[in-house]
């Protein structure tokens, strides 16, 4: 059993994860996480400190847990800059930063360090409205590619059709191609969701243009995801070519090596070290953007853009059977995470709200709560309290 | 030429109303922005919040831009408090047909204004309703009640169920942190609406400003109807309040345990996690709607359990407007 311990800044409650039923559990690790929280309020998405909260947090569970696998996800920038225009310097010394910190983080906590940014930033050039289609568009909050299309009429396949004359968008695909495609390199791939409740159609836009259809945010974004079908990492541990080999890499060192994997939202190939490289972010015309996707390859080792799929029409879903009210949109814990099964201890701590407890499977995790950018306070989760370290085996 | 549709009666033949929603047309208000929206998006009931109205029910939340207020914490400014003309290029353009034929296609039961102040935009408001009826879709709102008289009542006559935002309950709280002088419109738009529609209440708490009126907002509403459910918000400090202090959660529900005698239906929450968000029994005191908390626009129904409205453990019937509505109930009838 998974408890989530919520902490709304000098109070907090305990629940079951999957029920969201209140839970009383004294267990000395939940002791410690529940302190852990206390000291450590998130300052908010669009706070400068936002990322040293996640540093400092972090290092505060490292103290006392002393974990041999530690995921990070360092978000500030990424939320900043969706929203916001900033000066060009001042855009640049945040993404600067952001690296200052994560290295920081390194050189305190003395972890092996394996840091992937998701992928630069690109000037929005302008929003295909699809609200008035007689079937209906979907897309989401934090995407700007890819957009569901269910039950389009003809009219709307022309109006989709002339906005690829026009340049805005890439590629539609149908929803048997769009399986078929991600199948063809992955045959084993299961598809968790309700395939009915997926789009008829994938419209997939050119770089720069985003959606704006039912589930787009109210503000509008002035910087999306470039197409990055090529994000950088930099490790000592040796060289990937492709995200999907990421698993494989911390599992295979982690012997050996204290592993810090640290997420960088929103940072491109300019703000890593020379020493850096570059890997692939998805199979053909297919690239990850920033979220569940990207953050479920790294860590399962396989592309799932069926976890969540583009333009899934989650709001039909039976509501009465949804479990894991904290969860988000997540109605499981993904299976193969890349420390589920992981018999050292692990943690993750992130700015990517409702988010970490499910990516990584590892034992403690502690994120902030926000929506909309609107800070409600942070959530730990203690999905295994019962592993021994090193030191406690002695 | 004086706008009717809020207690600022704003003077059009100078320009614009204080919102920026309406103008003076051959001596009429017309709205600048008409059939205009920021938003359509499926959301619950439960999330805006109405507790005692359709639980259970999937809802089209919508707003459009503007408000008459300009409240210190406006978790929504960025939309809110904005000049409506600045922020058109986030709108969508939804004539009334279209926008009840988006709730159909969403599978939504009912539609809830909810960003901004529905009085900014009273006309579109009507022609919606005029298509929703026909399509059995009730609608509801938020307000924060600082409407005339005429225009309370083309409220009440678009709005099957209405909250009103009672922020405060004194002049000077409304004068520093709200921007008007005058509290007792909005208290006599609580009693009309009352009259008229299922009205939910309520208040967001700021520690050592106005938490010591508190009691005073729940005798208020018990005087006009007990059945009233009041939402006491903790403050989320947002806008120009940034730097305020989350209010202490013990120590305010300590204020609010004194009220819940002579007003049964108080809830505290706006905080994720919440203990505060069920539904008990007015007489026995057995929890009759269990819900979570998932803080600000987030909570959702957990299990209810008052079939007909009707407290299984000892008949009490339990204020609500409607009755417990299936998420996926207008797709079950569509046979989606």
């Amino acid at each position: 059993m998974s408890l989530a311990i919520i902490d709304a800044r000098q109070w907090q409650n305990r629940f079951d994860l999957e029920s969201g039923r209140k839970q009383d559990d004294d267990h000395p690790v939940v002791d410690m996480v529940s302190k852990v929280l206390s000291w450590n309020h998130y300052p908010g998405d669009m706070d400068d400190r936002a990322n040293q909260w996640v540093s400092r947090t972090a290092l505060d569970l490292i103290d006392r847990y002393e974990p041999n696998l530690v995921c990070l996800s360092f978000v500030q920038q990424f939320f900043a800059n969706r929203h916001f225009d900033y000066p060009p310097d001042v855009r640049d010394k945040m993404f600067f930063t952001v690296m200052e910190d994560a290295f920081k983080f390194i050189a305190i906590s003395g972890y092996t360090p394996v840091i992937i940014g998701t992928g630069g930033l690109v000037p929005l050039k302008g929003e295909m409205n699809l609200s008035g289609l007689d079937g209906l568009a979907v897309s989401s909050n934090w995407s700007a590619r890819y957009c569901g299309i269910h039950w389009p009429s003809l009219a709307d396949m022309d109006l989709l059709e002339s906005l690829k004359h026009l340049g805005q968008i890439e590629r539609i695909v149908s929803k048997a191609e769009w399986i078929q495609f991600v199948k063809a390199e992955q045959p084993d791939l299961k598809i968790h969701q309700d395939i009915a409740l997926m789009p008829d159609f994938l419209a997939v836009a050119q770089q720069g243009f985003a959606f704006k259809t039912v589930g787009t945010t109210l503000r509008k974004p002035v910087n999306i995801p470039e197409n990055n079908f090529k994000v950088p990492v930099y490790t000592p541990l040796g060289k990937i070519d492709d995200l999907r080999q990421v698993k494989h890499l911390v599992r295979s060192n982690l012997e050996h090596h204290k592993i810090a994997l640290i997420l960088v939202e929103g940072v491109g190939k300019h703000f890593f070290p020379d020493n850096s490289f570059m890997c692939s972010n998805g199979p053909g015309w297919f690239c990850n953007e920033p979220g569940d996707a990207f953050y479920l390859t790294l860590s399962t080792g396989k592309h799932d853009p069926f976890a969540y799929p583009a333009g899934y029409r989650s709001f039909d879903q039976d509501a009465e059977t949804i479990k894991f009210p904290f969860s988000g949109y997540m109605t499981s814990i993904p299976e193969n995470t890349l420390a589920l099964d992981y018999s050292g201890k692990s943690i993750a701590v992130g700015n990517r709200s409702m988010f970490m407890h499910m990516m990584f499977g590892v034992d403690i995790s502690i994120e902030c709560f926000a929506r909309n950018l609107f800070n409600q306070g942070c959530m730990a989760v203690v999905h295994n309290r019962d592993k021994k370290g090193k030191g406690d085996e002695r | 030429m004086k706008c009717n549709f809020c207690e600022h009666r704003c003077d059009l033949t100078k320009g614009k109303s204080f919102c920026g929603m309406y103008r003076d047309e051959g001596g009429s208000a017309v709205e600048v922005y008409p059939d205009r929206w920021c938003t359509y998006s499926a959301s619950r009931v439960e999330s805006v919040p109405f507790y005692h109205a359709w639980p259970g029910s999937r809802s089209m939340i919508i707003g459009t831009a503007g408000c008459n207020f300009r409240c210190k914490y406006c978790s929504n400014a960025f939309i809110a408090c904005r000049n409506p003309a600045d922020v058109q290029d986030v709108m969508v353009e939804f004539p009334a047909e279209k926008l009840v034929a988006m709730a159909k296609k969403l599978g939504c039961h009912n539609i809830i204004f909810n960003v901004n102040e529905p009085a900014v935009s009273l006309p579109s408001l009507m022609r919606v309703k005029e298509y929703a009826e026909k399509e059995d879709i009730p609608m509801g709102c938020l307000t924060n009640g600082y409407t005339t008289e005429e225009s309370t009542l083309m409220l009440a006559d678009i709005f099957s169920f209405v909250h009103v935002g009672l922020k405060g309950f004194t002049n000077k709280f409304y004068r520093e942190y709200v921007g008007i002088h005058n509290i007792d419109p909005i208290l006599r738009n609580i009693y009309t609406l009352s009259q008229h529609c299922h009205v939910e209440i309520a208040s967001p708490v700021i520690e050592n400003v106005n938490d010591h009126e508190l009691v005073d907002i729940a005798e208020f509403i018990c005087d006009i109807d007990p059945d009233i459910p009041w939402h006491v918000f903790r403050l989320l400090p947002e806008h120009d309040m940034k730097e305020f202090k989350y209010p202490n959660i013990e120590r305010i529900n300590q204020v609010l345990e004194a009220s819940r005698k002579f007003l049964p239906y108080i809830y505290f929450h706006n905080f994720v996690g919440s203990n505060w968000v069920n539904t008990l029994c007015p007489e026995c005191g057995a929890v009759v709607i269990k819900r979570f908390s998932l803080g600000c626009s987030g909570d959702r129904l957990d299990e209810f359990l008052a079939p007909g409205n009707i407290c299984s453990n000892c008949g009490t019937q339990i204020a609500m407007l409607g009755t417990k509505v299936a998420w996926n109930e207008k797709r079950k009838k569509e046979g989606v």
